[in-house]
């Protein structure tokens, strides 16, 4: 029992690596992925297909190229970063493109029609973003946000390449040290956890706005 | 309303407006009159939904002139290209007409209320309490009392555009603009919005409405214009106009219509 207990404090400390990762990534890549979305949209041609360039290089490309790109290369090249730096920095990169696209998707859904209301009633074009757009956006968005975020829970093991002691790793030791497999029947509970706890908060959110 | 009868509401001279190389207005020259309502007609692809939406700048003229209330929205310079003035003027110019469009364009994540409440309280900066009272009041004009709190989506398309048409008043705009604005119902809801669009007209509001429905033209339309291939090709007052056109197009057209 003993046993059994350490093994589990052992694995929260590596999930702590997991949740951090995930909860970073989320935070600066919905954001920055709102933004390409938006630079994307823009006339200003340079600028979208520069953002169009960078999407295609993100979700052309392994996630894990990625990740062992920012952490091999970029040393190369004089870049020194910390461990959780460079994996929270490829993982972002490629998240935000990711949700950038389902952005983009979401903005254009919205009709032509809604600009054109929200103009003749005088209203700017930050102020129709914010109230009328955004909105309907949101909605229309949040089941590929969900997927992607749930995506996200599994794609922290990534960084067990890099050697980081996430909740994978923490637990290949243990199972490679006391020839015990529950060390990856408690990591395979620790993710459907998560997963059923986000599917379930969206499936909320998505009641919430689904009212109209 | 402060304007005498005659007082000119809008005057548009010499519209030109190309989509590339696609001429759609081809020097389009019209007034309006304060309390009048000008009813506009013409084929599928006349150039009717461009003239309307140069009105409030949905779209920008290349050439002519646009006058709202004896002020200039845009002119002509000298070398033939159509100039706006200033964002601020503009934009107050704009503030002082309404659009209801053929496909209603209500905002579908609020409630008929909310729609009501949005440009008062956001754009013109108004205080709820201020606005509620007119809303209510826009709300039982058009004879949608009680439905305050539903959504677009569970209305019918009459009472949606009834909805539309009161966001747009909310609004005390001094010039209605209406897109073919019951195209998109089916018969038998036309009949309740044409009706609320009566009854803006005997309130004499200043209206511009293109309109395949002949029968409200003829009633309700103090002018008719004809429209074709980007020109004006008849208008007169809807009795003449209606009765003995004097195009052969015009009577072709009619005739159709029936
Ligand atoms: N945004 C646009 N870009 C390019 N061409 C356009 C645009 N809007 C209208 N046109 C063209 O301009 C012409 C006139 O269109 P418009 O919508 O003004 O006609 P309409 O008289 O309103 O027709 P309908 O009765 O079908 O509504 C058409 O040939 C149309 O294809
Ligand atoms: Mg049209």
């Amino acid at each position: 029992m003993d046993k059994l207990l350490d093994t589990v404090l052992q694995m929260l400390e590596g999930s702590q690596i997991t949740l951090e990762i995930f909860c970073v990534t989320l935070v600066l890549a919905l954001p920055l992925g709102m933004l390409v979305a938006l630079g994307r949209l823009s006339p200003v041609r340079p600028l979208s297909r520069l953002l169009e360039l960078y999407i295609w290089l993100m979700r052309g490309t392994p996630l894990m190229l990625q990740l062992l790109f920012v952490y091999f290369a970029l040393p190369m090249v004089g870049i020194r970063l910390p461990d959780i730096v460079a994996a929270l920095l490829a993982f972002t990169l490629n998240y935000a493109a990711y949700f950038a696209e389902i952005f983009r998707a979401g903005i254009s859904s919205v009709p032509k029609g809604q600009y054109e209301a929200a103009k003749t009633l005088g209203m700017s074009y930050p102020l129709t973003m914010r109230r009328i757009i955004f909105p309907q956006v949101f909605r229309i968005v949040l089941p590929p946000v969900s997927n992607e975020t749930i995506n996200l829970v599994k794609d922290t093991s990534l960084v067990y390449i890099l050697a980081m002691n996430d909740l994978l790793r923490v637990a290949r030791t243990i199972v490679q040290r006391e020839f015990d497999m529950t060390p990856f029947f408690i990591a395979a509970v620790f993710y459907l956890v998560m997963t059923a706890a986000l599917t379930w908060g969206f499936k909320k959110l998505e009641a919430h706005y689904g009212k109209y | 309303m402060a304007n005498t009868e005659n007082e000119l509401m809008l005057r548009m001279h010499g519209i030109k407006k190309a989509f590339g190389d696609n001429e759609v207005l081809k020097g389009i020259d019209l007034t309006v009159a304060c309390g009048e309502v000008l009813a506009i007609i013409g084929p599928s692809g006349s150039g009717k939904s461009t003239l309307l939406r140069c009105i409030n700048r949905l779209e920008e003229i290349d050439g002519g002139s646009i006058e709202i209330e004896g002020e200039f929205l845009a002119v002509t310079n000298e070398a033939g290209e159509a100039e706006y003035v200033g964002a601020k003027k503009s934009r107050e110019l704009l503030s002082r007409m309404g659009m209801v469009f053929q496909q209603f364009n209500l905002f579908p994540h609020m409630t008929v209320l909310e729609n009501l409440l949005e440009a008062p309280i956001h754009v013109k900066g108004l205080k709820r309490e201020e606005v509620l009272p007119v809303a209510q009041e826009l709300l039982a004009k058009v004879g949608l009392t009680g439905r305050e709190n539903s959504y677009p989506s569970e209305l019918s398309g009459g009472q949606q555009q009834r909805v539309a048409i009161a966001r747009a008043l909310a609004m005390k705009p001094d010039i209605m603009l209406f897109d073919e604005p019951t195209s998109a119902l089916d018969p038998e809801l036309t009949g309740e919005v044409l009706k609320t669009m009566k009854e803006l007209a005997a309130e004499r509001m200043t209206m511009v409405v293109v309109t395949h429905e002949m029968a409200f033209a003829r009633e309700a339309a103090s002018h008719v214009i004809f429209m074709e291939g980007g020109h004006i090709v008849e208008q007169g007052e809807p009795q003449a106009f209606f009765t003995n056109p004097r195009e052969e197009r015009t009577r072709a057209f009619l005739q159709n219509m029936l």
